[in-house]
Formats: C-alpha cells, structure tokens, sequence
C-alpha cells in the first residue's frame, strides 16, 4: 500500500516539527531582543573587534613590536612606533605606537595578533557589528580601540568629545 | 699554500694550510654558530659557541681559534656539542633583559637566533637581573649594558680597523663592562661601526633607534652621496605623510667596495632629506620676491626667457653650472642639453681635482688607474697630500686594512702629520705648497729637493725613498688636489718604470669624477674628448657648438661686465662654497634648481625644488673609476629629479625630448621602476607625456637610455650592465688617445671638507650638526697610541 506509506512518512516528518515547536529557542532575537546588545549573545571566547589594553598606570601595553602585523595573514595591520619621551609617556617600554591601525576590510579574526603579542597588548573584544556603508570606515584607528582608562585612574569615558569629532564611535565598543 | 685535507661531519674538506677551523666548515657549508669571532678581526675566543670536537683531543675546541691540520677529524653536531652550545647560551641569558619586542635588533640578533636553536630561554636564577640604564655616549651611539654578551667585536673593529681604539674593557671577569674612552661618553670619529657589528642590540644607532623593526623597511641597495669613494650603502625606508623616509643606513650584507664599512655621513648623514627647510615648491620671483608657484608656470617662464636670451644674444651668453652630487646621466644630460639646446659650451662645475691633466698624463696606458678594490690588495701605496682620514674615510680604512691584513708597504708624503702616518712604513713631512717640487724631484729632477729639505728628512733619504719606490712593483700612487696639471704629469712620468704601477687621482665629492668623465666642461666633451675634434658627438648630437665656452670665473667675469643674460645653475652653490660675489648673478636671468633655499638660491629668479641622489635613479662613479648603481630610496612630494627637470625645461624651450634622451630604442624600456612606480610617479609623467603625444610606458625620464647612449658613445663606460644592475662596482677605463687637458691650476678649489661636513648638504644633516656641536663643547682630543 504506498499511499499509506507515504502518509506515515509524512506524519513521521511533520512530528518532529511539531515536537520542535514546542522545544525553547535557541535562534538570538537580535537585533530586536532586550538589553544594550539587542538580544545578541555569544561566547566569551568569541572574537570580536580588537581591544588594545591599558596597564594598571594607565599606560598603553603596546609597545610597538610590530609582531602582530608580521603574523597577521591578512596583511591588516598597520603601525607607526615613535618612541616615548620625559614630557610625553605613553607606553611601558622605550618605544609606543603613534599610529596603530587595523583594516576590518581585510581581518579574518584569526587571533594570529593576539598569539603574537609579547605583552598582551591586543585582545579580541566583543565588537561584532563593523558594517558600514562606506569602506574608509572600516579602518579602526587606535583611538577607536585603545580600553578605557581603568577607573580607579578617574577616566571612564572611551572617547573624548575631540575624539567622537574625528570619526570615533560615540558608543563604547560592546563587551570591552 | 698546499692544501690541507680534513674531515667534518663525515664530510671531505680541503683548505689552505693556515686556516682557521671555523672558516674550513664555513667554505664546506657547515654552519658554526660564533658570536665573537668576526672575520678580518683578531682572534678572541671569549664566547665558547664556536665549541666543537675534534678527534683525539680531550676537550670540545673553540673552531674559531683552531687551525686545521692534516688529517683532523671533526665533529660539529653532537648531543655533547649541542649541550655545551645550549649551556653558554644560557649563561649568556643569565642577565640578559630579553626585551626583544623592543630592543632595535630584535629580528637580526644573532643572540635571538641562537636562543631560537638550542633553546635555554628559561633562566636558572632565582635572582632578579642586574639592571643598568641605557646610556646615550654620543649623538650616535647608544649602549645598554644589560644586553651586552661580551664578544668585544665592537672593541676590536674600532681599535684594529678603525684605529679610533675608543672602546676598551673595564674590569676583569665576570663584571667586564664595555666602556668609552671619556667616562660617561665617546670622543671618536661616530662611524657606528661598532653599532653594526654589535651581534645583539646593545649598541644602538641615535639615528635609527626605537624608530621600526627591520622587516617593515624596504631595503634599497644605492650608493652613498657624501664623499667621492662610493661606498655602497643599503638604505632601509619607510612610508612617511611626505613620500618615503630613510631611516636606516647600513651594509650588513658586505656586498660592495666597502664590505661593511660606511663613515659617518654614509651611515646618519641621509637626514637632510627631511630638513624643515627643504623646498617642495618651485618658487618664482615676482615683485622682486620668490613667490610659490606651479611647476607649469615655472617650465614656462624659464622656457620661454631661456629661449629670449639664446635667440637674441646668443648661446655665449648663457651660462650653465652643473654639480657634482647629480649622477652620471644627469650631468650628461646637462652638457648635452647646453651644447644642443642652449647652444653653448659655456658649461663648467666646482672642480676638486684634476682629472682632466690625470686623463691626458695617461693616454699612454689607460689601464693604469686603480679602483678602490686595489687599495685593498696593492703590495705598496704612495699617499701624497690630502688627508683620507677626513676626506675619504673608505679609502683610508682600504689602505689601514691592507696594511694591517696583507702587511702592504704604506708610504705618507704629507705637509700635516695626518693620522695614517700610524700605518706607514715611512712618513715624510714637506713644507705646505711644495707638493709641485716633489713631483718633479720623484720625477728625477735633483735640483728640486731643496724645497723638500725643511723637516727631519735629510737629502740622502729622500733619495733613498726615491730608489725604494722605483723598486716597488704594484705600487698605487695616491695624490690629493695639491697635485695638478703638469705636476701630475711628471709625477706619472717619475713613476714609468715601475713595474704594474697605478694612480689614483683624488676629487671630493660623490660624483666628481663622474661630472668630469661626463664632460661638464667648457673645453671638453663626455670622455674628456677635445672640443676641437668632437668626432661622434658631432654625429650624434647633430652638431656641437665649436667656440670653447667659459670656464666659472670666465662666466663671473662675463656677468659682472653685463654680458652673460642666463644662468642655470643645477645642483651647486657657487655663492656658498666658492665665495663668489652674488652681484655676479644679480643683473642676469637666474635658474637654480636645489633641495634647499642656498645662498645662490636665494638670489635667482626661479627655484627648482629638487631630488637628491638618494631619491632617484642612475649612475655614480667614484674617483676611482669605479661605476655603481644609485637607486631611488627615499621621496619626497613636490621635487622632482634634476633629469626630469632637464628634459622638460628643453620641452617648453620646443626642442624634441626625443633628440635629446634617446629612450625607448636602447637596451631598455622603462616601466616606471626607476621612478618610482609605487609613488604615483608614473601618473604624474603620464600626464606630461599624455600632453605631449609621446608612448607612455617609454618615456625621456629614463636615465637608463641616457646610461644607453654613454655606454656606446664612451669606451671606458661599456661596462657589463648585468653587473652593474646587480649592484656590483665596475671599473671604468680612461679614455686613450688625444683624450683631457692641462687646465690652470688655480681653477681647482678643494672642497676641504672633513668627517663631519658635507659641502652644503652638510648644513642640513641634523646628525652631523649635533656632533659637530658636541666636539666643540669638549676640550682637545687626545690620540691614542696604535698598538
Ligand atoms: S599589539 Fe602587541 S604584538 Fe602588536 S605591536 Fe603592540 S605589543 Fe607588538
Ligand atoms: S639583544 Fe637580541 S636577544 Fe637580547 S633583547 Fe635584543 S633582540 Fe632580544
Ligand atoms: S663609532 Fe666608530 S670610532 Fe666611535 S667608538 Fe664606535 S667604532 Fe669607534
Ligand atoms: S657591545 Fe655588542 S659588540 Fe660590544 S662586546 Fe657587547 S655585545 Fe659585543
Ligand atoms: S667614506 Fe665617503 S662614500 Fe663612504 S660612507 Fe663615508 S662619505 Fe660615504
Ligand atoms: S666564536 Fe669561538 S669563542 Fe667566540
């Protein structure tokens, strides 16, 4: 008889999706959900947009090695070192990073940079959303993910107003 | 030497007796990690890397103080070898900072290398390391104890190959310290090649420090702009907000004349590309004041005033200056385009040296020039005038390694007691000015030696120097610009029966020889060929002006009297360095085209803001002879080459740039790699060329079919242009033949500059005026006695 057979196929298929709907979703109600990250969750593993780490004075972790952009596959990284002065301190060691860019056309989120760093200057955030409608947008300045000051230093905005002028996300960068 | 045969690894080596182990397995391709041997360097043995076994003998051997011996059997790759290279490497960490991330040699250290081998990264010690601070010893050189391994490569090369022996070694032991020679700082001639040969990153570079990581540079491998003994340098560069700036200069990869060596200017003095005052605009006169304009209304206003004067008074009434730091086609260009174009031989330079009266006291055996390699390898020198210490710093360390490597014969005629006197075998002072009476004594001339008889030489030793030198083969005679016209005849004539006997004529600046090989002369074409039988000139050129122009002070004359309408003046400073009158220039039509706003600058009607030779393409020839590569580094936005600035000022004059730069039918096609196809560049000239209805990927900016027509219209240049392009120096040949002249003598002006100065270009070296500044805050140097 095929046509009962393909009926107790049909019902066979159709209870699990039955059994399904009346199972907890798992699917992110993003971007309408609740909350500052509109119902979006992830992983504390996840690799998101850089964070370029601060020490316990305030002072930049980055040192200038250059050693991420060398591993970094992609060819994203790039950076100017000077090096630091009496008057004008702005890293640990002898030399900092007076410009440090990452071109988020090109990152793959690898982590390569992240293994690289001798001072656990760069991290992965949590910043996931980059998309623009414009791509000279999508090369983050240093400015755009130096961490905030840590707060017992007294500064907890991430960017000043100069900063925001220039191009700067007015919103901190989630999850940093 | 017979050779010696041995066995390493298994493998059959043979090598000249005499030579030392390490150098054995290097020449087989058997990699021996040392720290303190350095070739050419006296043995050390402190580091124990070189560590390996040799057959019946008890302990592991230093390879680098072993000598080979018939029948040795050598082992370099044993677990017991790798254990003790593993165990000096961690005694060598044992304090060591590890701050690799930002120590400048992070990335070339050879310490960082070998740590990577054999590991031992983790320390032993519970102990903190001793720390020191960085210390600056002088504007160039840094030290930061810490990082020291104690191989004293860098006490060694200043002692032994630079004779500065300002490093020494305090202490015994384990608390050795390198130190300098004034307490807390460095008196000495700042050529950093202790930073270089430093095999970690404890000496440190003023210029180059904490600036980038040696694999974000490009390396360009060009020749060095300051004296006239080419060195090769290798610049390392990186991207800038205005174009591309130097950053680094060096020769680790020993692949020129000069091996690693480089002095002072070669190694910091790039500097002055960036100067504030660097001109990035063609400026124009206007209301009596030099204002900011475009290069088009530039090219225009000098194209159709160069034309007015040519047209109305004629070529005589033009002037043209050239320089002695452009390179070979530009200076060939220059002349050609003065001849054809402009219609006048009125064309002359800041002579330093005679080459001219050299050329035609040679025509006989024009093989007889030497290159900067036979300093290096000639059995015996003559040194008359001049001081290379000061002024040619690479010639100097030739003839001190010579003599210290090879054991070379070194005699010194001086009115100065110059400091290579230390090497000589015989040094004789002579009263200043009598330079002239001593070519004519060597010559044979007796009568002549009372001139020379004023210091503690008495009559018979001069005449017993004289036998000595006729009985010298090989000998290579070296003479400053106190030697000219017909004194260098005679001293070449004195010198004809020496067997293999050569010269070398010594000018002052990086491309001296090259503008008069070139023919920037009033008298005399490319290959000092006589104005009176231009021969294929004439042919090629479709005409040469037949009138013998004016030589400089001819020109000043001429426009002082009002005659002289034009100058065009290309990379020289008249005004500055030959203290001219500027009145000389005010009344005429004046061109210049420089780097900076200089004294001559200031006072012309349009300035040119141009390249320098670390910033374009070419050929340099050294006063030697020796032909090399210069290739563009560094850039810098709004200049433009001095051949480019050529080729179109004879554009807006309505000449045919075809004529004048025959490209695209040479050896070559230029695609834009000359110059500078990363940069724009090749946009830049694509809408010229566009305009002007020529092709656009061959274009008249290429010095390399203008490098084409030298090559084939003079002999001595017909060089392997293979090599040449491989970044190899080749020796050039005089030209044979009815070839040069004898000029007065007063028409040569010494260019008297020492380690620290630089002609003009020296001005605007930050480098070179902070040690400058710092030498005349210290009282007297002292010398310290050779060993
Ligand atoms: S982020 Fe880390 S690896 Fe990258 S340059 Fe800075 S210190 Fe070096
Ligand atoms: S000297 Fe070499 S091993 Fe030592 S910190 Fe510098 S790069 Fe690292
Ligand atoms: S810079 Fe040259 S002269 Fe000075 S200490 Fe170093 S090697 Fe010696
Ligand atoms: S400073 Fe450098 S070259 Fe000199 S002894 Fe120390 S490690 Fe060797
Ligand atoms: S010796 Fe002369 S060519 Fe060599 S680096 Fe010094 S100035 Fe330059
Ligand atoms: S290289 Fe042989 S002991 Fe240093």
């Amino acid at each position: 008889m095929p046509v009962l057979k393909n009926i107790a196929a049909i019902a066979k298929g159709m209870s699990i999706t039955f059994m399904e709907m009346f199972q907890p979703t798992i699917v992110e109600n993003y971007p309408d959900g609740p909350g500052p990250l509109k119902g979006a969750k992830f992983q504390a593993r996840f690799r998101g947009t850089h964070v370029l780490q601060r020490d316990e004075n305030g002072l930049e972790k980055c040192v200038a090695c250059f050693l991420c952009a060398a591993n970094c596959p992609s060819n994203c990284i790039y950076i100017e070192a000077a090096e630091n002065t009496a008057e004008q301190r702005v890293s640990g060691a002898e030399r900092y990073a007076k410009i440090y860019n990452i071109d988020y056309n090109r990152c793959i989120f690898c982590g390569y940079c992240v293994e690289a760093c001798p001072t656990d200057a760069i991290t992965h955030g949590h910043g996931f959303e980059v998309a623009t409608f414009n791509v000279s947008g999508l090369i983050y300045r240093k400015e755009q993910m130096l961490a905030p000051m840590p707060a017992h230093m007294g500064a907890n905005a991430v960017f000043n107003q100069d900063e925001i002028g220039a191009g700067a996300p007015a919103v901190a960068v989630q999850g940093s | 030497m017979p050779d010696v045969n041995i066995t390493v690894d298994g493998k059959k080596v043979a090598a000249p007796a005499g030579t030392l182990l390490i150098e054995a397995c290097k020449n087989a391709g058997i990699e021996v990690p040392s720290f303190c041997y350095y070739p050419n360097l006296s043995l050390q043995g402190a580091c124990r890397m070189c560590l390996v076994k040799v057959e019946k003998m008890p302990k592991l051997q230093t390879a680098c103080t072993t000598v080979i011996s018939e029948g040795m059997i050598v082992a370099t790759n044993s677990d017991e070898i790798r254990q003790a290279r593993k165990s000096m490497i961690e005694f060598l960490l044992g304090n060591h900072p590890l701050d690799c991330p930002v120590c400048d040699a992070g990335g070339e250290c050879e310490l960082q290398d070998m740590a990577f081998s054999y590991g031992a990264a983790e320390s032993k010690y519970m102990e903190p390391k001793n720390h020191k601070e960085e210390q600056q010893w002088s504007p160039v050189v840094y030290f930061d104890r810490p990082r020291c391994i104690l191989c004293y490569r860098c006490v060694r090369v200043c002692g032994e190959g630079m004779d500065v022996w300002a490093l020494g070694v305090q202490n015994r032991g384990v608390s050795s310290i390198i130190a300098p020679n004034q307490d807390d700082h460095l008196e000495c001639e700042e050529c950093g090649m202790c930073i270089d040969i430093c095999p970690v990153g404890a000496l440190t570079s003023g210029a180059y420090r904490y600036k980038t990581r040696p694999w974000e540079m490009n390396h360009v491998g060009t020749t060095c702009t300051h004296c006239a003994d080419g060195c090769k340098t290798t610049l390392g560069v990186r991207r800038a907000d205005t174009g591309m700036e130097i950053v680094r200069g060096d020769n680790r990869d020993k692949s020129g004349i000069n091996g690693d060596f480089l002095c002072i200017k070669g190694r910091y003095a790039f500097d002055f590309a960036h100067h504030k005052e660097r001109l990035t605009q063609p400026l124009i006169r206007k209301d009596g004041r030099l204002t900011p304009s475009t290069w088009e209304e530039a090219f225009e206003v000098i194209g159709s005033r160069l034309t007015e004067v040519r047209d109305c008074d004629g070529g005589q009434a033009i002037g043209v200056l050239g320089s002695t730091r452009t390179t070979n086609e530009e200076n060939y260009l220059l002349q050609k385009f003065a001849r054809v174009v402009l219609q006048t031989n009125n064309i002359d330079h800041h002579r330093t040296a005679d080459f001219p009266a050299f050329v035609s006291a040679l025509t006989e055996r024009p093989e007889a020039a030497a290159s900067m390699r036979d300093v290096y390898n000639a059995p015996a020198i003559l040194l008359i005038g001049n001081d290379p210490t000061e002024q040619h710093p690479l010639l100097a360390w030739q003839i001190r390694n010579n003599v210290r490597l090879h054991r070379a014969r070194l005699y010194v005629i001086n009115s100065q007691p110059i400091k290579l006197r230390r090497q000589a075998t015989s040094f004789l002072q002579i009263p200043t000015g009598a330079e002239a009476q001593l070519s004519s004594f060597l010559a044979g001339q007796d009568s002549a030696i009372d001139a020379l008889l004023s210091g503690p030489t008495s009559r018979d030793e001069w005449i017993s120097l004289r036998e000595k030198l006729r009985s010298e083969p090989g000998l290579v005679i070296i003479f400053g610009s106190e030697i000219r016209g017909s004194d260098v005849v005679s001293l070449v004539k004195s010198a004809s029966g020496i067997h293999d006997v050569k010269f070398i004529c010594l000018g002052d600046y990086a491309n001296s020889r090259g503008a008069a090989d070139m023919g920037v002369y009033p008298d005399l074409l490319p290959g000092y060929q006589r104005l009176a039988d231009p021969g294929k000139f004439h042919e090629e050129w479709g005409g040469v002006p037949r009138a013998v122009g004016f030589t400089l002070p001819e020109m000043i004359e001429s426009a002082t009297a009002g005659k002289l309408k034009a100058w065009y003046v290309v990379g020289a400073n008249p005004v500055g360095r030959l203290a001219l009158d500027p009145f000389a220039f005010s009344q005429s039509f004046v061109v210049v085209q420089d780097m900076f706003l200089t004294e001559t600058a200031v006072i012309a009607d349009v300035v040119l803001p141009a390249a320098n030779a670390y910033e374009k393409s070419g050929t340099f020839t050294n006063t030697c002879g020796d032909l090399q590569l210069v290739k563009k580094a560094g850039e810098v936005t709004g200049t433009k080459s001095d051949f480019e600035i050529i080729v179109r000022i004879a554009g807006s004059m309505g000449y045919d740039v075809r004529k004048l730069v025959p490209f695209g039918r040479g050896m070559t096609a230029d695609m834009g790699q000359s110059r500078g196809a990363q940069s724009g560049e090749v946009d830049r000239h694509g809408v010229w060329l566009e305009a002007s209805g020529l092709e656009l990927k061959m274009s008249p900016f290429d010095p390399m079919a203008i490098l084409d027509e030298i090559q084939r219209l003079l002999p001595g240049y017909a060089v392997s242009r293979m090599d040449l392009l491989a970044g190899n120096a080749q020796h050039t040949a005089l030209p044979a033949g009815k070839a040069g002249a004898l000029h007065d003598p007063k028409l040569i002006v010494p260019a008297d500059n020492n380690l620290f100065s630089s002609g003009t270009l020296g001005r605007y070296s930050r480098t070179l005026n902070s040690v400058i500044e710092n030498r005349h805050k210290k009282p007297e140097e002292l010398e310290v006695a050779a060993d």
